[in-house]
């Protein structure tokens, strides 16, 4: 439990770290911006009690919020993804008892769930990320624009880092 | 009572997560830059300690640019000079029987260089983060400028590190005038790239062309006249028919700046006293304070 909790702080502070150093400046096309961060929330142990996967999420948009002056916006997006998080996954997977390794991977979960999972899970959080900046400039095709490519390139950085990770176990 | 405990401990998850909801909200609309707190901001310790150490690292990168940008700079500014000092020998010399006393507007105003630590301009809302503070005579809303033009305006001032509102941020208008004429207009930034930005309420009557050059008009205390900001790009007729709004070039590359320039005047006290007795007064007219 106590290597559990380690693993996930210091996965916390590294993604942190990449997304305002690394990723908050990359921005391909002008439209996509991987956001990178929410990582730590697809990755967080399904058998979490839900205040706390709420608790962490909001400490990790919170931070990235201070970090990069947003002030709110990561705060908001991530309470609201750390809620749809475990339907998201009931959805692709309806059988509980199937869970052998409460964190979600590649191995645990097999690829095709497991991309399924982190595909939606990035569309919302970038949909809810971009409706929020949205509230001060609107242009609806832009915004989708960048929905689209944010959610592609969140998605595949994503996998990338899971199946680097997972392979070298 | 046991009901009520029941109750609460049912749906716990729901106050957590309303409770999150409700407290990001409260800090997203919290709209005016001015009230946010230091610590909920780059400009605070951990924040500006980590933009310190990436910034050392990666502000080789672009050095070459900005040796260029001075080198052109440089050499504009000697031309200048030596013009200057021809005219001003001319001068001298046939007004040499007068006395009369020349105002130096510049003199009020002194320079802080400091070192961009952290820079966005993709966001709707850009910040910029520098590596000075109160500690080196910072104070918020002091103007910003770098070789090119200006970059925005002090908002949030730490000991060591302050917090500056782009020019690529709707919250902040800068009063500016196009080159040789006087009359005025407000520049914003409509948010579509970091190269342009957008000059409203022009008098309709002002003639201009493509590639004026438009500066500070001097008229806000932050800024002195003159300083560059951008050039004439086109003009759009605004929704009202007696001004003109037009899409300036701005002279700053947002994307690559790294040395800026802190505008501290030594009179603003006295003209914030004295505008302060004109509570009604658009912030235009107080100008004559200054003449």
């Amino acid at each position: 439990m106590a290597k559990e909790t380690i693993k996930f702080a210091f996965m916390f502070v590294a993604l942190t770290l990449c997304q305002v150093v690394v990723f908050n400046h990359i921005c391909l096309f002008s439209v996509a911006i991987p956001l990178v961060f929410i990582y730590f929330i697809v990755k967080l142990p399904v058998t979490l009690g839900i205040s706390w996967v709420m608790t962490l999420s909001f400490v990790l948009g919170l931070t990235v919020d201070i970090m990069s002056n947003t002030q709110g916006m990561n705060a908001l997006a991530c309470t609201i993804l750390a809620v749809t998080r475990l339907p998201v996954l009931h959805l692709y997977m309806p059988r509980h008892d199937a869970i052998t390794n409460p964190e979600p991977s590649i191995r645990t979960l097999g690829p095709a769930i497991f991309m399924k999972y982190a595909v939606t899970l990035s569309a919302i959080y970038c949909t809810l990320f971009f409706t929020i900046e949205a509230f001060t400039f609107f242009n609806p095709m832009h915004m989708l624009l960048k929905i689209a490519s944010s959610t592609l390139l969140t998605f595949i950085v994503i996998m990338a880092i899971d199946g680097f990770t997972t392979s070298r176990r | 009572m046991r009901n009520l405990l029941n109750f609460f401990l049912r749906y716990s998850a729901w106050f957590v997560f309303i409770f999150y909801v409700v407290l990001s909200c409260w800090l997203l609309f919290k709209k005016n830059p001015y009230q946010h707190h230091v610590y909920l901001t780059s400009a605070n310790a951990v924040a500006s300690g980590i933009y310190d150490v990436t910034s050392n690292i990666t502000s080789y990168i672009g050095l070459r640019d900005i040796n260029e940008d001075l080198q052109r700079r440089n050499a504009a500014l000697e031309s200048e000079v030596i013009m200057l000092r021809q005219q001003a020998r001319r001068l001298n010399q046939t007004i040499l029987q007068d006395s009369m006393r020349r105002l130096d507007s510049i003199g009020q105003y002194e320079f802080v260089i400091a070192s961009v630590i952290n820079n966005s301009v993709i966001r709707p809302y850009n910040y910029i983060t520098i590596d000075k503070g109160s500690a080196d005579g910072i104070g918020p809303e002091m103007g910003v400028m770098d070789q090119n033009g200006v970059v925005g305006v002090t908002n949030i001032v730490g000991t060591h590190h302050a917090r500056i509102i782009s020019l690529l941020n709707p919250n902040f208008r800068l009063s500016c005038k196009l080159r040789g004429n006087d009359a005025f207009g407000s520049l914003v930034w409509d948010g579509e790239s970091p190269s342009e930005a957008l000059l409203e309420e022009l008098p309709k009557q002002v003639r201009f062309q493509q590639g004026d050059t438009i500066i500070t008009s001097g008229y806000s205390a932050m800024f002195p006249e003159g300083i560059p900001v951008g050039t004439v790009l086109s003009s759009t007729r605004g929704e009202d028919d007696n001004f003109h709004t037009l899409r300036i070039k701005l002279l700053t590359d947002f994307t690559t700046l790294s040395t800026v320039k802190i505008i501290s005047n030594r009179d603003i006290v006295e003209i914030k006293e004295v505008e302060a007795d004109l509570p009604r007064v658009a912030s235009g007219t107080t100008s004559t304070s200054k003449l």
